[in-house]
């Protein structure tokens, strides 16, 4: 294996180069890593040489690689886009990072993020927005001065740093959409595994329940080679899931598996969920998705349409759980132990520890981060958990059953199995977004202060197509597609059941390959 | 509110489950015509080695390798992992020794350990709680049901429940200064949260309930239970009520730390109570401080000013389940509580009181990590008693060498005779071949340079077992004691008896104990007589 990865990346590079993207054409020996950076913002800290310890001969000796700065690194800041944590650099190593370290990758640095990994635009960052390095093939406009589109978030950074070819993949992660999203608006290949395949240790929660790693480059091969690398058990992370678990899925993907051999499809049933195209879903968006069908059919893939009736509460079940989880595990940044302490002012109050912590809260976090965290605190409040709390899992469990009763692949979390009994579908596929890149707001102001109710709305409804996998902890994997009527670039999005990322993995590369034809 | 006193009928009832509760208090001549209802939540710090949820795979700690539960000798901040100290990216990790622990208490308790229990954050906003949250258990606790004994008083105290908790850290308010000092090395520490019902009616009864559960933690080695240490803390909830009235607003004491300060508490809230009612006042329910100088409890939050905890599922935990099978294993597996000691040394004939002194000595042996349980008293007393008359085996342990132990100011621990010397220092002794006063010779010796040599080896080394000659040594010792003491035994020859004893001590010195004291004075007298 270890060559290959290798020629894996080159390759991707090369594909990238010659097919469906054309961002090289932009990124001439004119410009540096430097240069391209500071156009993009993806990276917020970049490696210095010398601590690259790249060890020949191993599996990803070929391979940089960068890291989103919510996942620890010994030797590199791990400041979540917060200002809570600008000084901070983290005693561990992540057990990701750790793994990519002994495979001989070498990281290149850490990528810019929505602030703990709260946003879907990247624009909730203590180092300013990521700007998409795409451009329209039909721009005449030096790169530099490209339309400013978001790169989407929060791990933005991480898919326009793979994008601009700052790395050959990166470190994300996907807690309800983050890493599809910005894969989709960046024209990258993004996967979020199934829950509890790669480690957490070491990797910043925002809301454990969902938080997954996952792996972002140019082409499925690549992200193929790193997750086999990554989706490791390890007995530091208390939701990894357990080697014996990991046999049964794997049994089970076998068992009720497409039964297709050679270059045909046959046998394969992809469902397209009716839900997942929305209101809000852009129409010129779906052309691509089109192709894609197309291209699976012709090669002998059923396409089967389904129904997940309780897609619509997802999103409102999402906000609410991760809100919750996210003011519980923000309670730990008081300035006490590690990050920004602000003095209070002479004079202040300081009867009440919480009053002595305020002022560092209040100046460490950014405005998203206190309206969730505001908002989690009421869901967990005695009066309101019933009605919040509560309910959202209830609809988490709807939401799981849903997908169990799609699938022809039982669960193997599940307590009961459902046996679909030769029914149902092996993969979902979806469109990864409800639009391409929506343009940055042109001043930074724009972002905290100023905004209307209805663009906060906007950006939450960035998520509705991802959230539901996320809730459920089901693999999913973004592939570009080809081009909106706006020329950039669209994704699609492949869902499997618990424990199938591998199917996940192989028919993305089949998509990918429809577009590359 | 269930409960008010629950006096035991015969104790055979109370096995078969059936609870018999006498209406009639006894009248408390401290304040007639009330009754007093206590409950107690305890925080017994568990006495595993590493921590609930930060000892596994904890190679980046600060101070030490791994979150050990801390030494109470150590300096602050020694022993505290990146877990304990809530840096981001880390995760808990359940240490099972703490499970362990957990069932044994539970077993002890006669309480039902859960299939399925599971583990919830609580937050609150302190110093000495870097996470913002507590992970304990709130909606689904380990085990549930149970009882104490109170032995003597025929009554028990019924347990509510029992959670796993992590412990916060330790903060010190100089109020000089006006600076908190925060100590992490006890965050994250294993507690287990043991919850009475309100079964309790005086002081008394309060700390002999917490006497009591104790032993039982001791016994089965699942926490030091040392107040002083504060690897033991309790909240107590009182409230009095006229008799034959419901029972009143409760009154909840936090952090009290030994068992006297909580007896005191106790009866000055009970009086601070009383005096309000009787006044005409109201309770009003709020959790109170107590003030060890003045001995009387003070105001810190009233109800209306309770912290909404915001408990939550913690997301990291799944579910604890425990299997019926396991609990099986850990009954086979446990060490025999004090109730069911306390009845077999009494069966064997042993006195009260001895048994008592005996099982004293041993609740203070030394409680050991993990559940390692240390051989005390009565197990060395179990070992040398066996084929040996109990009685005299008892009276050597609590007496001499218990004696002698806490004269070098040891603890028993540090006893280096072995059972073998100190078996066959007794069986010499009652054999007849050494005297009472040689074996204590020989007991101090064996204390003075411990030894691997027999008892007999030793005795004989040291010329103290009684010649069984024809009585020619005795004679030795007595013509040389009448020679060393001419005075004395003219004394005698001139009729003064009592002063035999002064000559019959310098015989039992230069024999070294090995002459038989009612020989020694016949052959004295037949000596004197002759002259």
């Amino acid at each position: 294996m270890l060559s290959q990865v290798a020629c894996v990346a080159a390759q991707s590079r090369h594909l990238a180069g010659s097919a469906t993207f054309s961002l090289s054409r932009h990124l001439s020996s004119t410009n540096s890593i430097g240069q391209v950076n500071a156009s993009v913002n993806a990276l917020i800290h970049v490696a210095s040489q010398a601590n690259e310890s790249r060890r020949s001969g191993r599996g990803l000796s070929d391979c940089t690689v960068a890291v989103k700065d919510n996942i620890c690194t010994t030797d590199m800041p791990t400041t979540c886009s917060s200002r809570m944590l600008l000084d901070f650099t983290s005693p561990v190593d992540a057990t990701v990072v750790q793994l990519l370290r002994d495979e001989g990758a070498t990281l290149v640095g850490k990528t810019n993020c929505d602030e703990f990994g709260m946003g879907s635009l990247n624009t909730y960052s203590v180092h300013g927005p990521v700007v998409n390095p795409f451009q329209a093939t039909n721009s005449d406009v030096a790169w530099e001065n490209r339309e400013r589109r978001s790169a989407g978030g929060s791990s933005g950074g991480s898919a326009a740093a793979v994008a601009a070819e700052l790395c050959d993949a990166a470190l994300a992660t996907d807690t309800g959409g983050s890493i599809r999203l910005p894969a989709s608006y960046c024209g990258v290949v993004g996967l979020k595994p199934s829950y509890g395949i790669i480690s957490r240790w070491g990797v910043v929660s925002y809301a454990d329940s969902l938080d997954c790693v996952g792996v972002m480059a140019k082409g499925v091969r690549t992200v193929k080679a790193i997750f086999n690398v990554l989706s490791a058990y390890d007995p530091k992370d208390p939701t990894a899931a357990r080697v014996d678990t990991r046999h049964k899925a794997a049994t089970a993907c076998q068992e009720h598996g497409p039964r297709h051999s050679g270059r045909s499809l046959s046998g394969l049933r992809v469902g397209i969920p009716q839900e997942y195209f929305p209101m809000e879903l852009n129409p010129n968006t779906l052309k691509p998705l089109r192709r894609v069908l197309e291209h699976l059919r012709a090669r002998g893939a059923s396409l089967i349409p389904v129904s997940l009736p309780s897609t619509s509460y997802a999103l409102s079940a999402y906000y609410v759980i991760s809100s919750a989880e996210a003011s519980s595990n923000m309670a730990r940044y008081d300035g006490i132990e590690y990050g920004l302490y602000k003095e209070p002012p002479p004079g202040s109050d300081k009867t009440k520890t919480a009053n002595v912590y305020a002022h560092s809260r209040s100046a460490g976090f950014g405005k998203e981060v206190q309206k969730r965290i505001l908002l989690g605190t009421y869901a967990l409040s005695a009066d309101a958990f019933d009605n919040y709390f509560l309910q959202a899992q209830r609809v988490r469990n709807l939401i799981r059953a849903d997908f169990d009763r799609v699938f022809a692949i039982p669960n193997v979390l599940s307590s009961t199995p459902q046996n679909n009994f030769g029914e149902g579908v092996h993969v979902l596929l979806h469109p990864s977004a409800i639009r391409t890149a929506p343009p940055l707001p042109s001043l930074e102001h724009d972002i905290d202060s100023s905004k209307s109710d209805a663009s906060i709305l906007d950006a939450y409804v960035q998520d509705v197509l991802t959230v539901p996998a996320s809730l459920a902890g089901l693999p999913a994997m973004s592939v570009p597609t080809g081009f909106g009527e706006d020329g950039w670039p669209v994704g699609v999005s492949i869902v499997g059941q618990w424990g199938c990322d591998e199917m996940v993995i192989d028919i993305g590369r089949e998509c990918e390959q429809g577009i590359i034809q | 509110m269930l409960a008010h006193a629950r006096k035991l009928a015969p104790r055979s009832s109370c096995l078969r489950l059936t609870r018999s509760y006498s209406v009639r208090v006894k009248d408390d001549s401290r304040w007639p015509g009330w009754d007093v209802v206590v409950g107690i939540e305890v925080h017994a710090q568990i006495k595993s080695r590493l921590k609930l949820f930060s000892g596994l795979l904890c190679i980046y700690s600060f101070g030490v390798e791994g979150a050990w539960t801390p030494d109470y000798n150590l300096p602050s901040n020694t022993s505290v992992s990146v877990f304990d100290a809530a840096f981001p990216g880390t995760l808990p990790r359940l240490n099972p020794k703490c499970v362990e622990l957990g069932v044994r208490t539970a077993l002890a308790l006669e309480a039902n350990v859960q299939r399925r229990s599971a583990f919830d954050r609580k937050h609150y906003f302190y110093a000495d709680l870097p996470a913002g949250y507590q992970i304990t258990q709130h909606y689904a606790p380990f085990a549930t049901g149970g009882r104490v004994m109170l032995e003597g008083d025929e009554a028990f105290v019924r347990i509510k429940q029992i959670q796993l908790e992590q412990d916060t850290g330790k903060s010190t308010f100089d109020s000089r200064r006006k600076v908190s000092s925060i100590d992490l090395s006890r965050a994250g520490a294993g507690l287990m949260e043991i919850v009475s019902e309100p079964d309790m009616r005086s002081p008394e009864e309060a700390g002999h309930y917490v006497r009591t559960l104790q032993a039982l933690l001791r016994s089965v080695g699942s926490s030091d239970g040392n107040m002083e240490q504060g690897s033991l803390r309790c909240d107590v909830n009182v409230s009095v009520n006229r008799r034959s009235e419901p029972a009143g607003t409760r009154c909840e004491i936090k952090n009290l730390n030994s068992v006297r300060f909580m007896m005191v508490a106790i009866t000055s809230e009970v009086r601070r109570q009383i005096d309000l009612l009787e006044s005409g006042g109201t309770v009003s329910q709020e959790t109170r401080g107590f003030d060890e100088e003045k001995a009387e409890t003070y105001s810190l939050r009233s109800k209306e000013d309770a912290p909404d905890y915001r408990y939550m599922p913690d997301p990291n935990l799944p579910p604890l389940l425990i299997e019926e099978a396991y609990v099986s294993q850990m009954r086979t597996k446990m060490p025999e509580l004090p109730d069911a000691t306390r009845a077999r040394l009494l069966g064997l004939g042993l006195s009260r009181r001895d048994a008592d002194v005996l099982m004293d000595v041993d609740s203070g042996r030394e409680v050991n990590f993990d559940g390692e349980l240390a051989p005390g008293p009565v197990a060395y007393f179990d070992q040398i008693s066996h084929g040996r008359d109990p009685k005299v085996v008892v009276n050597w342990i609590t007496h001499e060498l218990n004696g002698q132990l806490a004269f070098r100011e040891e603890p028993f621990s540090k006893n280096p005779i072995t059972v073998e010397q100190m078996g066959g220092l007794i069986d010499l002794v009652q054999s007849g071949k050494l005297t009472g006063t040689a074996g204590k010779t020989l007991l101090r010796y064996m204390l003075d340079k411990p030894s691997g040599q027999t008892a007999d080896e030793l005795a004989r080394e040291l010329s103290l077992l009684i010649e069984d000659d024809d009585g020619t040594a005795l004679q030795k010792w007595c013509g040389e004691a009448i020679t060393a003491l001419p005075k004395q035994a003219d004394a005698v020859r001139s009729g003064n008896v009592n002063v035999l004893n002064k000559i019959l001590g310098h015989v039992m010195k230069s024999s070294k104990g090995r002459a038989d004291a009612n020989a020694a004075r016949a052959t004295l007298l037949e000596m004197l007589k002759k002259k």
